[in-house]
């Protein structure tokens, strides 16, 4: 996307998700501002989490991994395609739920040692 | 705890030796969180950054592993788990300092069952948006 796109996303509230191209609203149905598409997750580094402040990067980020603090709710780590760099974001009401579940399941369906040992946890 | 892929691991860049994420001996630290003395050498990687018990590391990198450019030196924390194309798992640290995230490859001998309540934590409790919203 050029620079005369990325202010027209603050001018109508409206983003287009690098990854799908969906125009997506940029308030999520919560009220809060989303930094993730929520039918392919992906989301744009805009951000420096290491300095603080606006990021030169811009690159498409991915949605890596489902964390959950403790005591919280789940959040999504996306990774930096370019930089490498990983941000943490809350999920949105209308997040593509099959996507996330299949972020959850995935250590569980690709476990580096055999599960057959633990019964209960 | 027998590993299902052992090989599977992308060679890693040589590192060389130097004093351990605790400020230990050089070929050993003092985990921040369990306080056990954990070797350096790790089977699978060649430098350790957690520990194989508690799954804790030390803020010490900034934007690459292995760089040590951070001053915070704080306490990071299991918050989740990657897998890699290969199918490779990695942890997916916090700082509880400054919040910052990293991603650490597992080490053949980290605790299968740490790595697995990690990986399960999703999962398990009254956090699940899916089921939540689906009123099953
Ligand atoms: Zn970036
Ligand atoms: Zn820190």
């Amino acid at each position: 996307m050029t620079d005369t796109g990325s202010r027209s996303v603050l001018r109508t509230e409206t983003f287009a998700c690098v990854r799908c191209g969906l125009t997506v609203t940029a308030l999520a149905p919560d009220g809060r501002r989303r930094n993730h598409c929520p039918s392919c997750l992906h989301s744009r580094h805009i951000l420096d989490h290491v300095e603080g402040g606006p990021s030169e990067c811009r690159s498409r980020m991915t949605p890596i991994s489902i964390a959950v603090p403790r005591n919280g709710d789940w959040m999504l780590i996306h990774r930096c395609v370019r930089c490498g760099e990983l941000t943490s974001s809350p999920l949105s009401g209308d997040d593509n739920q099959l996507l996330l579940m299949r972020l959850a399941v995935r250590p569980l369906a690709q476990p580096p040692f055999p599960l057959e040992g633990f019964g209960d946890l | 705890m027998p590993r299902r892929k052992p090989h599977q691991h992308r060679p890693q860049r040589r590192k060389e030796v130097r004093p351990g994420p605790g400020g230990g001996q050089g070929d050993a630290f003092r985990c921040v969180g369990c306080r056990l003395e954990v070797p350096l050498a790790a089977p699978g990687t060649a430098h350790r950054n957690h520990c194989p018990t508690c799954l804790t590391s030390l803020h010490v990198d900034r934007r690459v592993p292995g760089d040590r450019r951070s001053t915070c030196r704080g306490r990071m924390t299991a918050l989740g788990v990657e897998v890699r194309g290969d199918g490779e798992w990695v942890i997916i640290h916090h700082c509880l300092a400054c919040g910052e995230l990293s991603a650490n490859r597992i080490a053949g001998d980290d605790n299968a069952l740490a790595l697995l309540r990690v990986a399960l934590r999703p999962l398990s409790g009254p956090r699940l948006p899916l089921l939540q919203r689906a009123a099953l």
